[in-house]
């Protein structure tokens, strides 16, 4: 493996990816990817509100990660207390003129056709139709004591230039990957 | 009651409520790993605050938030929804939604939280330079 982390990086170059974790994700992470982001818009090289939809897509991206991945590892934290992290894949590039997102997870076999079914749904609508479903979601969306809205991918599909792809590649008998691809 | 004050983090807004001066500012950014136990003392506070409050009281409510994550969209439209109905009660509540100059999608929010609501008064506020 040594002598291929060369090869491993330049590869990611060539996809235009300049960020790339895969291991336990956590709130952390997201801070410190926020700001390497702020330097980004400290050099010129991205205006505010571009990186603020890139650091959203990636907020979005890990909460999904951290909430619904099936694949888990116990750690200490600070104050030696067991917390449980979820393992995920998530890596931010640039590419023709756009950043993109793309992150990955386990998921259990009886989830795939749900999110499958949702994301589809989701890739069919225009501006307007999402703007309309986004809200009609956030209203009857579950109380607050639930981990999340359920709004994640309605919002990073309102704010994309290009409709959401994802894949699911089947593992086994209980585990799907489930992959997705967000641009700018 | 009590003023509630709450501390900023890196990923938690600054809560100021004040209810002697009746200004309740929610100020940062919003995407905590669990909502709920970050906003539920909030909300707590918030039903204490209305229901004590006089209609002859003029109460001002600055949220000035420059990221937040779709979760703590919907605790936003929950949170306004209480004003709301307060407002219907006879209360006056007035919303100053404050976002920077050039981040459209946080005037776009507020542009969609105006359409939400019939009377509550939502005002978008661009923050000076």
């Amino acid at each position: 493996m040594v002598g291929k982390l060369y090869d491993f990086r330049q590869e990611l170059g060539r996809q235009g990816i300049f960020f790339c974790f895969s291991g336990p994700v956590s709130q952390d992470l997201l801070v410190e990817f926020g700001d390497i982001l702020k330097q980004k818009i400290l050099h010129g090289e991205s205006s505010n509100s571009i990186a603020l939809r890139v650091f959203s897509m990636v907020v979005e991206q890990a909460q999904n990660i951290i909430h619904y991945s099936a694949e888990k590892c116990v750690k200490n934290d600070s104050e030696g207390e067991e917390r449980e992290l979820s393992i995920g894949i998530i890596a931010v590039g640039y590419e023709g003129e756009h950043y993109f997102v793309v992150s990955g997870n386990m998921i259990e076999e009886e989830n795939v056709e749900g999110l499958r079914n949702r994301l589809a749904k989701l890739q069919k609508m225009d501006k307007n139709e999402l703007k309309k479903h986004y809200k009609e979601e956030r209203k009857k969306g579950p109380a607050i004591t639930s981990k999340g809205a359920g709004l994640g991918f309605i919002d990073m599909a309102k704010k994309a230039s290009k409709p959401i792809e994802f894949d699911f590649k089947k593992i086994d008998d209980k585990f799907s990957f489930f992959s997705s691809r967000t641009v700018i | 009651m009590e003023n509630l004050k709450i501390g900023a983090t890196k990923y938690t807004p600054e809560i100021s409520f004040d209810c002697e001066k009746n200004i309740l500012d929610i100020i940062g950014e919003s995407y905590p790993e669990n909502i709920a136990e970050f906003y539920a003392p909030v909300f707590k506070w918030l039903e204490q605050y209305i229901e004590q409050l006089k209609n002859d009281q003029n109460v001002t409510i600055n949220m000035e938030l420059i990221y937040f994550n779709s979760s703590s969209s919907k605790v936003l439209l929950d949170f306004l929804d209480i004003l709301e109905q307060a407002v219907k009660n006879g209360k006056h509540i007035a919303v100053n939604w404050i976002y920077e100059e050039e981040d459209e999608d946080t005037l776009e929010f507020g542009e969609e939280f105006q359409e939400d609501f019939e009377i509550l008064d939502i005002n978008l506020v661009q923050k000076k330079g």
